[in-house]
């Protein structure tokens, strides 16, 4: 197409014509970005927020393997739906958003099983089976070698199998039926002192 | 008239900010780097990273301490003095009765942060947009309530029906007032013609930092008085000119074409 002064200005006149008319409203309102479902097409998880006792339920939206989205559980009896400040934001623990807005994953997550030896000053990389084996060993070793089999309790003797020297916690963020078994293990073993995080 | 509104209740808020951090999760914000001021209230400032905040305001009458504290943002006002301030009709209402900001027509010219008698506007200076609450429309739209009224813990956001609302509203002041709370009232019924937020304040509203009377700014009125009918006298004057344009160019063109017959 030849462009010639004319026509330029003819062409100049209509597009300015066309933009004043669009913000004069005779075009319908732009929909606001983000009128489709932010979380749609993404697959639901439940989960238990693991900051503090309560143990609130999460369903966590992922998608491609990053967590989009997390919100309270309307379903769960503990926290009906609703949320704290640090649940809200618990999505941040396994990805955090980059300048650019990209997920990338926290790098202050721990991924590996952190080791650190009586009297060292710094942590060692370790597996999960070494861990596993080193703390069922060492649990057995101390059970054996401090199990009390018999006390004297009101002035007699009673036989009561037990060990003051292992301490048990249990975790919120396992369901009752988990804490159950944690709780018949730890008394099976002679443990005494059993704890758990949600003393509230 | 708003169909859905949120119920502000700051008698049984607690000052946790999981609306805060529920808005910043679902919208996407970044997280805002900030000096400790001496209250909870952080970030101190809206902006277009922070949409809702926790308020806190402390007081020491004759030794009685009240500390208050609500959630606030944008209010969606039904006479919204954002909407009549924007010269490029970027801020409307939507169908659900919220306020929001096109951002394809938003030229970041901050006429709604200064008109806002609420001071909720946030200014983006890396995109020169204005940002604020949504009132998560994209979340009213699919049937889902919003992040912060989802999030909160202790029932002091209410999502619902305006009527229920209202009616809950006013069900809690009086609950109040039998207790002993003869300040206890309802804010944002009549204010700017109605607000989708409408809180039930356990004291004056001046001392929740809100305006006692918000009113939308004299000079956002006269501005937008002047202003709309100016916009379409703009329109007039393009249409006749291009008219004109062409009319002229045909006359021309007779002429030449004329002058041209003649030479031959």
């Amino acid at each position: 197409m030849e462009l010639t002064r004319r026509s330029f200005l003819k062409l100049a006149g209509v597009t300015a014509a066309a933009a004043s008319l669009t913000s004069v409203g005779y075009r319908k309102a732009q929909a606001a970005p983000g009128e489709r479902l932010r979380i749609r097409y993404t697959q639901e998880f439940h989960t238990i927020c693991t900051f503090c006792g309560v143990g609130c339920g999460i369903i966590c939206n992922v998608r491609d393997g990053v967590i989009v989205n997390a919100e309270g559980d309307p379903d769960h009896p503990v926290n009906e739906g609703t949320l704290c400040s640090k649940g809200s934001s618990i999505s941040n623990v396994s990805y955090v958003f980059d300048e650019k807005g990209k997920p990338v994953p926290n790098p202050n997550r721990l991924t590996n099983v952190l080791y650190r030896a009586p009297g060292s000053d710094r942590y060692e990389v370790k597996d999960w089976d070494w861990a596993l084996e080193t703390i069922a060993k060492r649990i057995k070793d101390t059970r054996d070698r401090t199990l009390e089999e018999k006390a004297i309790v009101d002035g007699r003797e009673v036989t009561v199998n037990r060990t003051n020297s292992i301490g048990w916690l249990g975790s919120a963020f396992c369901t009752g039926e988990e804490n159950y078994l944690f709780h018949k293990m730890a008394r099976a073993m002679g443990v005494i002192n059993i704890d758990h995080c949600a003393r509230l | 008239m708003k169909a859905q509104v949120c119920l502000i209740d700051a008698s049984k808020c607690i000052g946790c900010r999981a609306c805060q951090a529920a808005c910043k999760q679902w919208n996407q914000l970044p997280a805002v780097k900030t000096e400790f001021t001496g209250s909870y209230e952080n970030p101190p400032q809206y902006s277009c990273s922070t949409w809702t905040k926790v308020v806190f305001r402390e007081y020491n009458e004759n030794g009685r301490i009240q500390w208050l504290m609500s959630k606030q943002g944008c209010m969606h006002c039904t006479d919204a003095a954002c909407k009549l301030a924007c010269p490029t009709g970027a801020i409307y209402h939507t169908d659900e009765g919220t306020v929001a900001i096109d951002r394809i027509k938003c030229i970041g010219c901050n006429y709604c942060a200064a008109a806002c008698p609420f001071q909720v506007v946030g200014f983006d200076r890396v995109t020169n947009r204005a940002e604020k609450c949504t009132f998560c429309h994209d979340r009213l739209v699919n049937g889902l309530q919003p992040a912060c009224s989802a999030a909160c813990p202790t029932g002091s956001l209410v999502f619902g029906e305006e009527r229920e609302i209202i009616s809950k509203a006013q069900a809690r002041v009086e609950r109040l007032k039998y207790k002993g709370n003869n300040n206890a009232r309802i804010y944002g019924l009549d204010e700017v013609d109605g607000t989708a937020m409408l809180y039930v304040l356990a004291d004056k509203p001046e001392k929740y930092g809100l305006p006692a009377d918000p009113q939308v700014p004299l000079g956002t009125r006269i501005w937008s008085a002047i202003y709309g009918p100016l916009r379409i006298l703009v329109v007039i004057a393009v249409g006749f000119g291009i008219w004109a344009n062409l009319t002229k160019n045909k006359e021309l063109d007779k002429a030449k074409e004329e002058a041209q017959e003649e030479k031959e």
